[in-house]
């Protein structure tokens, strides 16, 4: 193989790697924290792209001035799902199996009210808006300079985030909320308000995924649902709960993904996601790094 | 008994339909039968172990697929039930390791196989038969499938009450409540589930057998389509997969709504589908042949009861 090819693959690979990692991060948020087996996380990715897309179109301004404020709303839209959905739900099930199937099914009730909402506002028209779409060249390599904002913006996203969990007070009630639920009320941590506030957060993540590959790709309903598949992989992968464990996986996934498809063909990509997936459930159910 | 009797009376009517040469409403009984019979066999497994399995549509696409390659060459008798055994043999072979798996784990691995089998059967077409759809010729007549989707549907409403009485209907229901109490009860868990398993399988593989000459062409993304598990998932969640009649109420509900709804507003009948859900995961946990609607009516009454009492 050639070697700007090979650094062409691993960019690609990187950015696809760096999207998945923020969609998986607030999966993983939602999913470790409260069980909540959201396999609409996806949708609220399409929603976040179409609403940077429209809000675009609209003023003609740069998608990057809308994305802050689509994410703010995407996090307040969480705060009203978990209080209208997932508190009722926490409170009847009788057992975190009984949550995490019962928050699936409920998942699913979201998926199909998004999409056909999406359907029926949009149409199922593909929509593209490429932005900043001229070629940056760094000697013989040439990128996109989307796709290296994008690559740039996923990257600082999920430092940021590690970094909080990581140094701050908020991060370490978090931390201790995914070691030890219950653990974490009998030192005084509210999960009554970090609950909802994490729930939100993933969707607002997700939400900046959305809005970022609106400059990239083109828009449907349904684009939402390989992210979910893809952020359940890399969960698997990393280990729940695991952030940096989560973000390694996103970008071994993304990789995987990139050079699969560069061997095989592109029609294959989701049956290399599903056969990773369904492997890694069968061999290392409890994810690549633990021991 | 009364129930047996009115089971058999039912079947009666239904099995007479054909005589009132009406296609559309056969075609919705068709449809109405196809759902009863999927979400029959569905709760067959998943109501008693809560073990919530995805792979309804995979096992109806493997079943239709069946028919694709052997209607030509085979009689129709045996076509149902190599779909059915096909469906069963996958179900077979992922049950043995997938139901090592609990919780949503098992739904999302069972469903991400079923989508794995759909596109592998989408790339072998492409590669090998050159294209992605089959062409169904020589299909019986519209009685014929009408009354074989009948007979399967009766057959598993009889096995679900059966089976369910039976010893491994017991042990299922133990694996529910706390697999590991049942399993030191003399349980061998993998072997009730993989049982279960299978024979809820081999009806839906039969089911999509029978109903893949209702299309006349037939491609992975028609026969392999996650709409199948949802709705089946659906219909028994809101219909209650404790009880044989919960999954029959709810297919009833569920075709005329589809029906009425689905053609001229197709878009708003999928979030109606959503919010239905929704709001029965939340509101009806037991379906609604299990809730408990006289507790439930007691306690509006208490409510009402107690406010006029204050009013005074």
């Amino acid at each position: 193989m050639n070697f700007y090819l090979f650094i062409d693959l691993v960019v690609a690979g990187l950015v696809t790697g760096g999207i998945y990692a923020v969609v998986a991060l607030g999966l993983n948020l939602q999913y470790g924290l409260m069980r909540i087996m959201n396999i609409a996380h996806g949708e609220f990715l399409m929603l976040g792209a179409y609403f940077t897309y429209t809000l675009v179109k609209v003023t003609g301004m740069s998608p990057l001035w809308f994305i802050p404020p689509m994410m703010v709303a995407l996090f307040l839209l969480g705060l009203l799902l978990h209080r209208l959905i997932f508190r009722r739900l926490a409170a009847t099930s009788p057992s975190i199996e009984a949550m995490e199937s019962r928050s699936l099914i409920v998942g699913f009730g979201l998926m199909f009210i998004a999409q056909n909402a999406a359907q029926l506002t949009w149409g199922g028209g593909m929509s593209g808006q490429p932005y900043l779409d001229e070629a940056i060249k760094f000697g013989e390599v040439t990128v996109a300079a989307n796709r290296l904002l994008v690559l740039v913006v996923v990257a600082a996203a999920s430092l940021a985030l590690v970094l909080v969990l990581k140094k701050t007070l908020l991060g370490k009630a978090v931390r201790g909320m995914l070691q030890a639920p219950l653990g974490a009320m009998l030192v005084g941590i509210d999960t009554r308000k970090l609950h909802p506030a994490c729930f939100g957060l993933g969707l607002a993540l997700a939400g900046l995924a959305g809005g970022l590959l609106s400059m990239v790709y083109e828009l449907t309903p349904a684009m939402g649902e390989p992210y979910t598949i893809s952020a359940l992989i890399v969960i698997t992968l990393g280990g729940l709960g695991n952030i940096p464990g989560a973000i390694a996986g996103a970008v071994l996934l993304g990789l995987v993904e990139t050079f699969g498809m560069y061997y095989t063909s592109p029609s294959l990509k989701i049956l290399i996601s599903y056969g990773v997936l369904v492997g890694v459930l069968l061999l290392r159910p409890k994810g690549l790094f633990t021991k | 008994m009364k129930q047996g009797a009115f089971v058999f009376v039912a079947a009666l009517l239904l099995a007479a339909l054909p005589v009132l040469d009406s296609p559309f409403v056969q075609s919705m009984a068709l449809t109405c039968l196809m759902y009863a019979g999927l979400a029959v066999s569905w709760s067959m497994f998943s109501g008693p172990t809560r073990y919530l399995s995805l792979a309804t549509s995979a096992f109806f696409g493997l079943g239709a697929y069946c028919t694709a390659w052997g209607l030509a060459k085979l009689p129709w008798p045996v076509v149902i039930m190599a779909g059915g055994l096909a469906a069963m043999l996958f179900a077979f072979l992922i049950g043995l390791v997938v139901l090592k798996l609990r919780g949503a784990y098992f739904a999302v691995i069972t469903y991400g196989l079923g989508e794995l089998v759909k596109h592998s059967i989408t790339h072998v077409e492409k590669t090998y038969a050159g294209t992605v759809g089959r062409v169904m010729t020589e299909t019986p007549s519209s009685n014929v499938v009408y009354w074989t989707v009948l007979i399967i549907a009766l057959l598993a409403v009889f096995t679900y009450v059966h089976f369910g009485r039976s010893r491994y209907g017991h042990a299922l229901r133990g694996i529910g409540m706390d697999e590991e109490r049942a399993a030191t009860l003399g349980v061998n868990p993998m072997r009730v589930k993989l049982i279960g398993f299978c024979l809820s399988a081999w009806f839906a593989g039969a089911l999509g057998a029978a109903m893949a000459v209702r299309w006349t062409y037939i491609d992975p993304n028609t026969v392999f389509n996650p709409f199948i598990v949802f709705q089946t998932v659906l219909i028994s969640m809101v219909g209650g997969p404790l009880t044989v009649a919960g999954p029959l109420v709810g297919a009833l509900v569920f075709s005329l709504l589809s029906e009425f709804l689905r053609l001229s507003l197709p878009y708003l009948y999928m979030i109606l589908l959503g919010v239905l859900l929704i709001v029965s995961v939340l509101y009806l946990p037991a379906g609604i042949a299990g809730h408990d609607w006289r507790a439930m009516w007691a306690r509006v009454r208490r409510k009402r009861f107690g406010k006029e009492l204050r009013d005074e």
